[in-house]
């Protein structure tokens, strides 16, 4: 996870975006627990540069149509 | 094998952002064993670039594909159809194999991805060391199989110099004097006595240093 967190922020990306959780299917609850914990923590930081480049192509395109 | 390192995602970016199309190619041999150049490789440099293309706004269409090597005809019969459709490609073979892509394909630019460094062994997963030169003329029988020409940093042929020392080189105490290394080898084989022995001179012209080299079979 190292290796591909240090390529994530080669192209400008926030490594804290991406993280690997171990847990089996049986852990319903940790695995709710996990999911809400990392959302919030996305929330926090905010939009990608990836999702903010793609929304500003997409008012372009529109603007051009 | 050969072993390469992956040039810096900036410098790759400088390369090829002026093409509107390109083709990310991998080579599965010897530059997938030391995890830089091979198809796997490819496909996340592909990724790294297009994430580059979006957060720039260069407008570049990104493929990735790959084959078992990149240095025999052979092998691109595959690949045919979509080098026809490249623009331009992005070789992460070793410089043997961008060569080969540049030739193959003479009005395509070809960039190479790898920096190609050495001709090397595995000696644990991930450590990668220089073993071979290709010097042309092989002393291995007599050194008990270490290179004095690539282990060496003075490529001395007759013994350690003085600044052999506690089995190390002077240069740096991470590199292992390899006279040294071949003293210790022929002990243990009991072979001593051919380090006594004065080889031949070594035949310099076979190396590069005689000019670039070919081979050609006979009969075939």
């Amino acid at each position: 996870m190292k290796r591909l967190q240090g390529l994530l922020r080669t192209v400008g990306i926030d490594p804290e975006r991406l993280h690997f959780y171990n847990l089996s299917a049986a852990m319903g609850p940790r695995w709710a627990e996990i999911c809400n914990e990392f959302s919030e923590k996305i929330i926090k930081l905010g939009p990608s540069p990836i999702w903010l480049a793609r929304q500003k192509k997409k008012a372009t395109t529109e603007h051009d149509e | 094998m050969i072993v390469g390192e992956q040039k810096p995602l900036e410098e790759i970016w400088e390369m090829v952002k002026r093409h509107k199309q390109l083709t990310v190619f991998g080579c599965n041999t010897c530059v997938a064993v030391c995890h830089q150049g091979g198809n796997k490789e490819a496909g996340i440099l592909a990724s790294l670039l297009r994430m580059k293309a979006v957060q720039e706004e260069v407008d570049i269409d990104i493929v990735d594909s790959g084959i078992e090597r990149q240095c025999e005809h052979e092998f691109f019969d595959s690949v045919r159809d979509l080098m026809s459709r490249s623009e331009a490609v992005l070789s992460l073979a070793c410089g043997i194999g961008v060569q080969f892509v540049a030739t193959k394909y003479e009005t395509m630019p070809v960039y190479p991805a790898l920096n190609t460094t050495f001709l090397g062994d595995v000696i644990a997963v991930g450590h990668f060391t220089e073993k071979c030169q290709a010097c042309g003329d092989c002393v291995l029988g007599l050194t008990g199989g270490v290179c004095p020409v690539s282990r060496c940093c003075k490529r001395l042929s007759n013994g350690p110099c003085g600044g052999s020392s506690n089995g190390k080189c002077e240069i740096s105490k991470e590199i292992d004097c390899a006279w040294q290394l071949i003293v210790d080898r022929l002990e243990a084989l009991g072979r001593l006595d051919d380090y006594e022995k004065i080889p031949p001179l070594k035949d310099w012209s076979k190396d590069r240093a005689g000019g670039p080299r070919s081979f050609k079979l006979e009969g075939i």
